[in-house]
C-alpha cells in the first residue's frame, strides 16, 4: 500500500489572493458546477435550452403585436413602455436564471440537512447559498431585455444621456440587490417552515407587477412596492432613469432602499444559521 | 505536554421540538395550536482530545453522538457550554476553522450527483484555496490509496455505495484537515469495503496525525479503529477510556468456548454457563481463574477448539444500557 505522504502543508488563502479575488473565483467555480451539470446530460441540455428560447419569445412576443396600439400610460409613450418592458425582462431572465435555482436547491439543501456540506466550507455561505445553481439559458432572456432596452431608447423621442444611463445602472443594480435580499428574506423563512420552494414561484408571480409604471399603482401600493416588497425598484425606477426621469435624490432614495434591504437580509440570515438545527442523519 | 485539539466543557444543546398525538384530529389542532416539547439533546458534557488521537463515540439512537459531533464541527451553535477546537469557538465558523475541519457523513453526501467525482475535487480545490501543485499530489495519493483513479471520472449517481464513500473521503481530505469527524462512514457498506475504510482512516490518522471522532453503527468500526471511547447516553457521558476499561468495568467475565466428546458433568463448577448444548460448552469465567479452566477443558476427552476471548462489544453496550432485549446501536 502507498505511503500517504506529507499533507501537512495545509490548504489555506495564498497570501498575494486578495479576497475579493477569492470570492470572484468561487463564483465562477459555482456557475462553472452548475453550467457543467447542465452539459452532463445531452438532451436535458437542448431541451432546456428550446424551452428557455421559447418562454423568452413568449414573454416578449406581445409586446411585438401590441407595440403599435400602445397608447400613453400616466406620461409613458409606447417606446418608454418598451424599456421599461426591457427592464423588466432583464430582471426576470436574471431572476429565473440565477436567483430562482439558487433559492430552490438552497431550499433542497435545508430540507435534506446538505445544507452541512454548504456551511462547512470556508467561505461566505450566503454567497454559496445564492450562486449554488444557475439555468444558463435562461440568460437568453436577459439579452432579449437588453435589446429591448436599446431599441427602445433608440427609437424613443427621449434623447439617450450619460448621467440618465448612469443613473440607470446605478437604479438598476440597486434593483438587483434588492431583489436579492428579498430572496434571502424568502430563504430563511424556509429555516423556520421547510417546503417552501412554492414561495419562488409567488416571487415569480409578484414580479409580474413590475412590468407596470410605478405612477400607474396607487399611492398606497406604490408605497409598498418601493419600500417593502421593492418591484418597482427593480423595473420601473431604472427605466425611468435611463429616460432621464429620476432626480438624484430619487436614486439616492432607492439605493439607500436597497442598502436597508441587504443590510435587513444579511441580519436574519446570521441569525437563521445560528438557529440552524440540520435535519437529522 | 501538548494543548488539547478539542476541549469541551460542559457542553449543552437544548432543541424545541415539535409533538402530536397521532390522527387527523390531532393534525388540524395542532395547525393552529402547536405544542412544543424541550429535548435536552446534550447535557453537560466534558472531555478533551489530544492531536492525533481517534476516539469512537458510542452509544444508543438519541444519545447526542451526532449533536456533539455537529457541535464540534461549527455547525450546530451550543445551547451553553464552551467548545474549542484547534482552538477556535467552533460556532464562529471562521474560515481558518473551517479549513483544519471536515466532516463526512454516510448518509448525506456532498459530491454533486450529476457530476463525476472529479469536478467536484476541482471545486474544492478552488473552495479551500489549494495550490494547483500540492492539489494534484493529493489528488495522486489518496485517489492511490482508495483505487478510484477510474471511478473518479463517472457520474457520481452510477458509482456503488462503497465507490461513492471513497470518493467523499477523497473531497474531504484533499485540503488535508486537522481534525476529521466521521459519522457512520461506513454504513450500508459490504464487510470488505468497511474494512478498506477502516484501514485508509487508520493510515491517515498514522501517516497525517489528523485527530479522528468516529460514530458508527458498527461495532468492529469502533473497536478497530478508536483506542478511546466515549459513550454518551442522554446527552451525559456516561464512560471514558478504552474498550478494554469498559469490558473489565461492564463485562469482567472472559468467554471460554471448548467442544468435547463429553462434557463436565457440572460446568456450573466452572464459571456461569452461557451454552451447554451436545458437544458445546460456553463459559463466562472471572480473569484469575481462566488459567484452571482452560486447564480443565483441555483435559476433557477429545476436546477441540478451545477459544478465550473477551465479552464481544456489543454484550458491553447492552449490559451498560441495561437492554437485554436488543443489541445496543451504536451510532
Amino acid at each position: 500500500m502507498r505511503a500517504l505522504g506529507d499533507m501537512s502543508d495545509r490548504a489555506g488563502p495564498s497570501r498575494h489572493v486578495p479576497r475579493v479575488l477569492f470570492y470572484v473565483r468561487l463564483v465562477a467555480a459555482q456557475l462553472e458546477m452548475s453550467t457543467l451539470t447542465a452539459l452532463q446530460y445531452r438532451l436535458g441540455f437542448w431541451t432546456e435550452g428550446l424551452l428557455g428560447l421559447l418562454w423568452s419569445v413568449l414573454g416578449i412576443a406581445p409586446l411585438f403585436v401590441a407595440v403599435d396600439h400602445l397608447g400613453a400610460v400616466e406620461g409613458w409613450g409606447r417606446w418608454d413602455l418598451v424599456v421599461l418592458t426591457g427592464c423588466f425582462t432583464m430582471l426576470s431572465g436574471l431572476f429565473t436564471a440565477l436567483l430562482q435555482p439558487a433559492l430552490r436547491e438552497s431550499m433542497t439543501h435545508i430540507l435534506k440537512g446538505t445544507l452541512d456540506y454548504v456551511l462547512l466550507r470556508p467561505a461566505d455561505g450566503l454567497l454559496l447559498c445564492l450562486t449554488c445553481a444557475f439555468r444558463p439559458w435562461h440568460l437568453v432572456e436577459v439579452l432579449g431585455g437588453a435589446a429591448l432596452v436599446i431599441a427602445g431608447l433608440s427609437l424613443g423621442a427621449v434623447p439617450v444621456t450619460a448621467t440618465g444611463v448612469l443613473a440607470g445602472l446605478v437604479t438598476g443594480a440597486a434593483g438587483l440587490i434588492a431583489l436579492y435580499a428579498f430572496g434571502v428574506l424568502v430563504l430563511c423563512a424556509s429555516f423556520r417552515a421547510l417546503q417552501l420552494q412554492s414561495l419562488t414561484h409567488v416571487m415569480e408571480a409578484l414580479m409580474d407587477f413590475g412590468r407596470w409604471p410605478a405612477q400607474v399603482f396607487p399611492p398606497l401600493l406604490r408605497a409598498l412596492f418601493t419600500f417593502v416588497i421593492p418591484l418597482l425598484v427593480m423595473t420601473s425606477y431604472p427605466a425611468e432613469a435611463l429616460l432621464g426621469r429620476l432626480s438624484w435624490g430619487t436614486v439616492g432614495q432607492l439605493v439607500a432602499v436597497s442598502a436597508t434591504l441587504l443590510t435587513l437580509a444579511r441580519w436574519t440570515w446570521l441569525r437563521a444559521i445560528r438557529g440552524y438545527t440540520s435535519a437529522s442523519s | 505536554m501538548s494543548a488539547p485539539m478539542v476541549r469541551v466543557e460542559g457542553l449543552r444543546k437544548r432543541f424545541s421540538v415539535p409533538r402530536r398525538e397521532a390522527g387527523l384530529r390531532a393534525a388540524l389542532r395542532a395547525l393552529v395550536r402547536r405544542e412544543f416539547r424541550v429535548v435536552e439533546a446534550v447535557q453537560g458534557l466534558e472531555f478533551s482530545l489530544a492531536p492525533g488521537e481517534r476516539v469512537g463515540f458510542l452509544g444508543p439512537n438519541g444519545a447526542g453522538k451526532t449533536t456533539t459531533l455537529k457541535m464540534l464541527a461549527g455547525l450546530i451553535v451550543p445551547s451553553a457550554g464552551r467548545v474549542e477546537v484547534a482552538g477556535f469557538t467552533p460556532s464562529d465558523r471562521r474560515p481558518e476553522f473551517l479549513r483544519r475541519v471536515s466532516l463526512v457523513m454516510g448518509q448525506k453526501r456532498q459530491l454533486s450527483w450529476d457530476l463525476p467525482a472529479i469536478d467536484n475535487f476541482e471545486f474544492n480545490r478552488v473552495v479551500y484555496e489549494i495550490e494547483p501543485a500540492q492539489y494534484r499530489r493529493r489528488l495522486d495519493e489518496l485517489t492511490a490509496l482508495l483505487d478510484v483513479g477510474e471511478v473518479m471520472r463517472r457520474p457520481v449517481r452510477q458509482l456503488s455505495l462503497g465507490e461513492r464513500m471513497k470518493c467523499e473521503l477523497v473531497a474531504a481530505l484533499l485540503h488535508g484537515p486537522q481534525v476529521l469527524f466521521l459519522d457512520e462512514p461506513t454504513i450500508g457498506l459490504d464487510v470488505s469495503m468497511q474494512l478498506g475504510i477502516r484501514e485508509f482512516i487508520r493510515r491517515y490518522n498514522a501517516e497525517h496525525g489528523a485527530t479522528v471522532i468516529l460514530t458508527s453503527h458498527y461495532m468492529e468500526d469502533v473497536a478497530a479503529l478508536c483506542p478511546r471511547i466515549l459513550v454518551i447516553d442522554e446527552g451525559r457521558l456516561r464512560f471514558d477510556g478504552s474498550i478494554e476499561a469498559l469490558r473489565r468495568q461492564i463485562r469482567p467475565l472472559r468467554r471460554v468456548s471448548v467442544r468435547a466428546a463429553t462434557l463436565p458433568a457440572e460446568p456450573a463448577a466452572l464459571g456461569r454457563v452461557v451454552l451447554c448444548e451436545g458437544s458445546r460448552l460456553v463459559l463466562d469465567v472471572e480473569p484469575e481463574r481462566v488459567p484452571a479452566v482452560v486447564q480443565a477443558l483441555v483435559a476433557l476427552p477429545e476436546a477441540q477448539d478451545l477459544a478465550v476471548h473477551d465479552a464481544p462489544l456489543e454484550e458491553v453496550m447492552r449490559a451498560l444500557f441495561g437492554r437485554e432485549e436488543e443489541a445496543a446501536e451504536v451510532g
